[in-house]
């Protein structure tokens, strides 16, 4: 995006700051820098449950939007980067990180679960009885009745 | 998504509607309700100038302008079961005496405002049918005593003096009759009391003093021929009286000791009205003249010539008429007129117009139905799109002629295209309702005015007597009227007056055309159903019992359809005469010959059977069970074939027992059982979905007391697809709750909705002349040991059932002698329509959960489309000028 920008305004651009720029990013990366990144990355996840356990637990249980958007977004978020982890680790260039990606993953499966916690506890999911209840349909009657007092 | 959307409505509604406040804004009155009130059938009648004072069958005391036939004002005696009006007499003030065998009051009313002036009561010793009479200021109260005498009390009526508290105190006087017998027939006419007996005619003269009856032979009098003579009251200045025979009349006049028969002969209706102190006889006879059938014709009282005669423009519809009364003033003279068909006209001669009628058949409806309304012709045009699918080129050019039409429509407005108005609307909300009448007369009223739209009158129809003599017909749908292009198809069961046999009559119930008009049956009908399936026609069967315990079914070839279903189809009939519940089974009937096998039997003597109910054909429930507090499901026990029995024991201890049973129609198990001691009638059932309310006074604390039943399963349902009253493995979980009424129900009745989706409301009609709706969360029996709170959707036990004045439906429209309730579904979800009957007929909707599935009506529509163009407006501008900010930083 931003490179898109810039390669667009240098169309135009009759200024003399591209060389600077393109040396800025040519630097070569200091000594083990690429793999704490990558731990880093892997490891985000896991860390962000103990605050995800937290905002859950102030948010109560009570059904309103605010409580209804952080669970909704507990539950979207990592989906999310499930679906874009190839992405995220091609973006570290690092080749053999299936590891890696297994913890990262387990990550958000970890927040996940927390998720459908935070929804069973507010009543959300449909795992009573009850909440199947409009679905079922009225039996069929069998036999059929008429009449009523006798006339005379 | 439909199905979504309404549960999640209901969810919605179900916690708010906790405390239900329902009421009428002032501006919402009249606006779909209406209210017709009635007096009865006209029994005495006094012209008075500008007004008409009529007492009527109904005890009901009315005075009505003579100009339209509005009521002025009505007063409603007692129940006319027990009591009756014996006496109307209009002079400065009205004064009526009603009652039964040996009570009587004796009131006195205001002219103007129909207020009571004065009350007093009489007691007689005596139980035998007896006559009152004014004459002079004096009330005469005269007792004819088999065998023995004529006893004469007269009372004064002027002042209270000779009153003892409210008693009053009249002089006796016994004039000794021995010949009077069961077939004596006695009149008063003025001063005299004349008497019939076998041949001779007896008549005394009240005024003189120790005066003694006198007799005539009456062959001296009237004709030699054979035949009993009647006596007729006959009201003129010079005591008079009619003797009729042969259903020809004589009139005969007294004269001291002598009685005159005048030379000429009347018709049994023949009354006299004075003009200017000169009298003339008016009476009606039958007219040659096919389109006026009726001729009013004027006598002169002394030759018998006709001073006039006249053809009414007499309307089709209405019975034969009798003169009630009449009254002259200067060349104008008014006749009121009642009919077979307990209708009131006022004509006025000599012009002979009718100025009003009033159909006072509608004070007593035996049956009523609410019908839905046909589709217009462009519905069914668009609905029929697909019926000829074979040929393209017909499709089209149906398509664009449908098409042409709606255009048409939409620039000149459709009232084209709905030739009589009476076209389905959008919500269900313009419907018919057919009403039969205890006079034999079928009404079609319109939901929307409450206007009349047919009437068909059946001659020589009555009423069936059912449980603790109501009178009752039966009113079967046997096709609604959503087959396009075939009409609605309806069936009337009653009696013949004269042998008691069936009569079945087949009508339209929109149009009220009748193809085969009425059918008089060979049998006597004992009970009717409809059968559950359609014939290729839509036709659904009526199966009729008749008393020796026959199935006919109308109509006859519909035999074939249901052959295969008759090991499916029950019958019962609750006999109240032996207090017997009896079911039957058409299990081993042919397609040939329909066998009616008794199946079950369940004696209840001695108690007495008073109350039976079953639950509406027409209900659905939508939920199948109740959410507890931990969300689990306690599932309903909803028997379709469930009834609901009440009978009455009496007791050496308790006085009377009153005991309720749940009876499986098509076992005859006994599903449920339960007495109250020392309770009394009447009893009230209503019977729906899954529960029972009933009724009744507890003589012991002497209020009103209702009862509320609940059957449930349990948290397992026993068959979740099909429901067959033979496959019960355990007897369903009864709940049960008892609360009190603070007032005296007169009937009850359940709403009833398209899908049984909206919450159910009860409408009890009380004795003060209210009806109130009370949600059945009020009753709804709480479960013990759970908790019950707004969360639960659960109102807490209070012992006695709140009655606000917002739960009145007919706000002050207070209503008279309430006598049903017919409740019928909209196809609106949320709203039903009642229709409440008696002495008024009073027709309101109610929705229970307000009315959730339409927009309010103060819902401000304009707003929200402004809102709406101003955002899209809004959205548009900016995104114009998002993007010339983007250019303009872009040649940055």
């Amino acid at each position: 995006m931003s490179n898109k920008a810039i390669n667009r305004r240098q169309k135009w651009s009759l200024e003399n700051v591209k060389t600077y720029r393109v040396a800025a990013e040519a630097l070569p990366s200091p000594p083990a820098y690429s793999t704490s990144t990558v731990s880093n990355a892997t490891l985000a996840p896991l860390k962000q449950v103990p605050m995800n356990l937290f905002i859950s637990y102030m948010a109560g249980n009570s059904i309103s939007i605010f409580p209804i958007m952080m669970v909704g977004m507990l539950l979207m978020r990592p989906i999310q980067a499930i679906w874009a982890t190839k992405s995220t680790f091609k973006m570290m260039e690092t080749s053999s990180a299936i590891l890696q990606m297994l913890v990262y993953v387990f990550g958000h499966l970890v927040n996940m679960a927390l998720a459908l916690y935070k929804c069973h506890s507010m009543g959300l999911l449909p795992t009573h009885a009850s909440d199947w209840l409009a679905f079922v349909e009225p039996p069929i009657r069998q036999e059929y009745l008429g009449g009523g007092v006798a006339l005379h | 998504m439909a199905n979504f959307r309404s549960i999640y409505k209901i969810q919605i509604f179900l916690t708010i509607l906790v405390h239900v406040t329902l009421a009428l804004y002032e501006d919402q009155v009249g606006k779909f309700d209406w209210k017709l009130s009635f007096v009865g059938k006209v029994k005495f009648v006094s012209l008075e100038a500008k007004r008409i004072i009529v007492a009527t069958e109904e005890n009901v005391l009315a005075s009505l302008n003579l100009k339209n036939g509005d009521i002025h004002w009505r007063q409603v005696l007692e129940d006319p079961k027990d009591y009756k009006l014996e006496l109307l007499h209009v002079n400065k003030e009205i004064v009526t005496v009603s009652g039964k065998e040996n009570t009587w009051f004796v009131r006195t009313w205001d002219l103007n405002t129909g207020t009571i002036l004065t009350e007093w009561f009489i007691n007689t010793e005596r139980t035998v049918p007896s006559l009152f009479t004014i004459v002079n200021e004096k009330l005469l109260h005269i007792v004819p005593i088999r065998g023995l005498q004529v006893e004469i009390t007269s009372y004064t009526l002027a002042n209270a003096e000779n009153t003892n508290g409210s008693i009053l105190k009249g002089i006796s006087r016994k004039i000794p009759a021995a010949w009077l017998n069961k077939d004596s027939d006695c009149v008063p006419a003025k001063s005299y009391i004349v008497c019939a007996v076998s041949s001779k005619l007896y008549y005394v003269d009240l005024l003189k003093e120790n005066s003694m009856f006198v007799s005539q032979s009456l062959a001296d009098l009237v004709d030699n021929s054979a035949g009993k003579v009647l006596l007729i009251e006959y009201k003129q200045d010079v005591p008079s009286v009619l003797l009729l025979k042969n259903n020809i009349a004589k009139l005969g006049t007294f004269n001291g000791e002598n009685i005159q028969i005048k030379p000429f002969n009347l018709m049994p209706n023949a009354i006299s009205i004075s003009n200017n102190g000169k009298d003339l006889i008016y009476q009606l006879e039958a007219n040659d003249n096919k389109n006026k059938l009726i001729k009013v014709k004027a006598k002169d009282p002394q030759t018998g010539l006709d001073s006039f005669s006249l053809d009414l423009e007499y309307p089709l519809g209405l019975g034969a008429p009798i003169i009630l009364g009449g009254q002259s003033k200067g060349s104008v003279t008014d006749l009121l007129l009642s009919t077979t068909d307990d209708a009131l006209l006022l004509v006025r001669l000599p012009e002979g117009k009718i100025l009003w009628t009033r159909e006072e058949a509608l004070s007593s409806v035996v049956a009523s139905e609410f019908f839905e309304l046909p589709i217009s012709e462009l519905d069914a045009s668009i609905e029929h799109e697909f019926d000829s699918a074979n040929d393209i080129l017909e499709m089209f050019s149906h398509r664009i002629s449908t098409q042409i039409k709606q255009f048409y429509n939409l620039v000149f407005g459709n009232n084209l295209l709905q030739n009589s108005g009476l076209v389905r609307d959008e919500f269900g909300l313009h419907k018919i309702i057919v009403v039969a009448t205890r006079a034999g007369k079928l009404f079609a009223l319109d939901t929307l005015t409450g206007s009349i739209v047919w009437s068909y009158r059946l001659p020589n129809v009555q009423s069936f007597i059912g449980i603790d003599n109501e009178e009752k017909m039966l009113l079967l749908v046997q096709r609604t009227a959503q087959y396009a292009p075939l009409p609605a198809h309806c069936v009337l069961l009653a009696q013949d007056t004269i042998t008691g046999n069936g009569i079945l009559f087949e009508f339209d119930p929109i149009t009220g055309y009748s193809k085969a008009g009425i059918q008089r049956l060979n049998y006597k009908i004992v009970q009717a159903t409809l059968l559950p399936y359609q014939d290729k026609n839509f036709l659904k069967p009526m199966l009729v019992l008749s008393q020796d315990e026959q199935a006919h079914v109308y109509p006859t070839q519909a035999v074939s359809l249901i052959k295969d279903h008759f090991s499916t189809m029950f019958l019962y009939v609750a006999d109240t005469e032996n207090s017997r519940l009896s079911g039957y089974t058409l299990k081993y009937s042919t397609e040939d010959s329909l066998q009616v096998t008794p199946s079950w039997n369940v004696d209840l003597a001695p108690s007495k059977l008073i109350a039976v109910s079953a639950k509406p054909a027409n209900e659905h429930v939508h939920s199948q069970g109740k959410v507890l507090y931990d969300r689990s499901v306690f599932y309903k026990y909803v028997n379709p074939n469930l009834l609901a029995v009440a009978t009455m024991t009496s007791d050496p201890i308790y006085n009377s027992v009153l005991s309720v049973y749940l009876i499986d129609g098509v076992t005859g198990l006994i599903i449920y059982g339960t007495s109250h001691k020392k309770a009394r009638g009447p009893i009230h059932l209503v019977h729906s979905e899954n529960w029972l309310v009933y009724t009744f006074f507890n003589e012991r604390f002497r209020r009103n007391e209702v009862v509320a039943l609940e059957l449930y399963e349990g948290h397992w349902q026993n068959n979740n697809i099909a429901f067959s009253s033979f496959a019960l493995s355990q007897l369903p979980q009864v709940q049960s709750q008892a609360y009190i009424l603070p007032s005296i129900p007169q009937t009850m009745a359940v709403t009833l909705t398209e899908r049984g989706i909206t919450n159910k409301f009860l409408i009890i009609a009380l004795t003060t002349g209210a009806i109130i709706e009370i949600p059945w969360m009020f009753l709804q029996p709480r479960f013990t040991n759970m908790p019950c709170g707004p969360e639960e959707s659960c109102i807490p036990y209070m012992p006695e059932i709140p009655l606000h004045s917002e739960a009145t439906i007919n706000y002050n429209q207070t209503l008279s002698g309430i006598h049903g309730i017919e409740v019928a579904p909209a196809r609106l979800e949320s709203t039903s329509h009642v229709l409440i009957h008696g002495l008024d007929i009073f027709y309101t909707r109610v929705a229970p959960s307000k009315t959730f599935d339409v927009l309010k009506e103060d819902f401000d529509h304009v707003l929200i489309v402004l809102v709406l163009t101003g955002l899209i407006v809004a959205t548009l501008a900016t995104k114009k000028l998002a993007a010339r900010k983007a250019l303009k930083q872009a040649w940055k």
